[in-house]
């Protein structure tokens, strides 16, 4: 009698621990869901009365490894035309007219992008343990996964203001981040930046 | 997780011995102030495991401990502090654990319907994460807490209760977070030894 007591108790126990086990919420489930966009300015400066701005071509891309007197490199030209045709749609709507360099723009835009890939590394540590106690088992289990986020960096630069440190200083910066996938995905790179210069209002000028 | 409920588990079915009554159930949560703001969702993902010997004939002493995750996934927003805008989707996480001695007094424990009354005081963990993009703000404190809790068992067969309560648990400020607070219900059953 006692044991059927007990096994009824523990099967209803075992029954709760396995439901509540297997219920954490689960967070983000698309790539889309982890893309976010910062974007800060000075507030001391007036864009209402600047109206023209110069644009690159190119696309820099910050690899971390170009010593002094290297020339940059560059994303792909045909993703880099899409970027920077996005941005241009985005500045004309605010009331900017694009300029050449040489012809003194109030303001340049210097796009800018990077790529980080992290790895995680997982093995079973516990194999130092056994494992030589049980050599026919091989060596040690591993396994690896990684992923790659890709950051687009928009700076806004008057060039006739220079901070303390003799560089122009940034007036606006807008920063879109996200998972990379193997394809180029247009939709998300245009939502990104759009939702970059939508969340910064003030770049508008009269 | 599944490591700390397995060895919930193991605990609660170390055979026990005549006037313990041990509990686990299943526990829906809902946020109150502070925490009710920051979740409006309620929690359907926790559960408590308390212990109780009894002192006197009516009335248990022992220990509560629980957990009660809260969750919401906030669509695509603008968060702007100052001069810095950041914008995406924003995950909630509010985990609550708390850990009390408590008191309860039964109203006629041997008939087959038994309601309660009870008291907690002790230390509640709260974990808040704040997750957008692949940032997550951490906010932990250990705050001093009291829990009131009205129950009732109802007798299954010899040794075995179901139990519905309600327990309101409060935790005054402390680390990274103001007071938290937020009422759980409960079902589940009493083991009797």
């Amino acid at each position: 009698m006692i044991v059927k007591k007990r096994s009824v108790s523990n099967a209803v126990m075992a029954i709760l621990v396995v439901v509540l086990a297997g219920c954490y919420p689960q967070g983000p489930e698309y790539v889309e869901d982890l893309d976010v966009v910062l974007t800060n300015f000075e507030d001391e400066y007036d864009f209402g009365s600047k109206s023209t701005y110069a644009l690159p071509d190119r696309i820099v891309k910050i690899t971390g490894d170009v010593a002094e007197g290297d020339d940059p490199q560059f994303i792909p030209d045909a993703t880099a035309d899409l970027i920077l045709a996005r941005i241009e749609e985005n500045l004309t709507a605010l009331g900017w007219e694009k300029v050449d360099i040489n012809n003194n723009p109030d303001v340049l835009v210097t796009p800018a992008a990077w790529e980080t890939t992290t790895i995680l590394y997982y093995y079973d540590y516990w194999y130092w343990w056994y494992g030589g106690y049980y050599p026919w088992w091989g060596y040690y289990p591993y396994y690896a996964t990684s992923y790659s986020t890709g950051t687009l960096l928009m700076r806004m630069i008057d060039p006739d203001v220079v901070g303390a440190n003799g560089n122009p200083v940034v007036q606006w910066a807008g920063a879109v981040n996200g998972i990379l996938t193997y394809a180029y995905d247009a939709t998300r790179v245009n939502t990104a930046i759009d939702r970059a210069f939508d969340q910064s209002p003030y770049l508008k000028t009269n | 997780m599944k490591k700390i409920f397995l060895l919930l588990f193991v605990i609660v079915s170390i055979p026990a011995f005549s006037q313990h009554l041990t509990s686990l159930q299943y526990s829906m949560g809902f946020g109150t102030g502070d925490l009710g703001d920051f979740i409006g969702k309620p929690s359907f993902r926790g559960f408590t495991l308390d212990y109780r010997k009894l002192v006197q004939p009516n009335v248990g002493v022992g220990i509560d401990a629980g957990w009660n995750v809260f969750y919401s996934e906030k669509g695509y927003d603008v968060y702007t502090i100052e001069n810095l805008s950041y914008s995406g989707k924003q995950y909630r996480y509010n985990n609550q654990i708390p850990v009390l001695f408590a008191v309860d007094y039964y109203m006629n424990y041997d008939e087959a319907v038994t309601p309660f009354a009870g008291l907690g005081l002790g230390t509640m963990y709260s974990r808040r994460n704040t997750d957008m993009g692949q940032y997550t703000l951490e906010e932990e404190a250990w705050h001093f807490a009291i829990r009131p809790e009205l129950g009732i068992l109802y007798d299954m067969n010899e040794g075995v209760s179901f139990s519905v309560t309600g327990k309101y648990y409060y935790g005054f400020e402390a680390g990274d977070l103001p007071s938290q607070g937020y009422f759980a219900l409960n079902f589940g059953f009493v083991f009797k030894r």
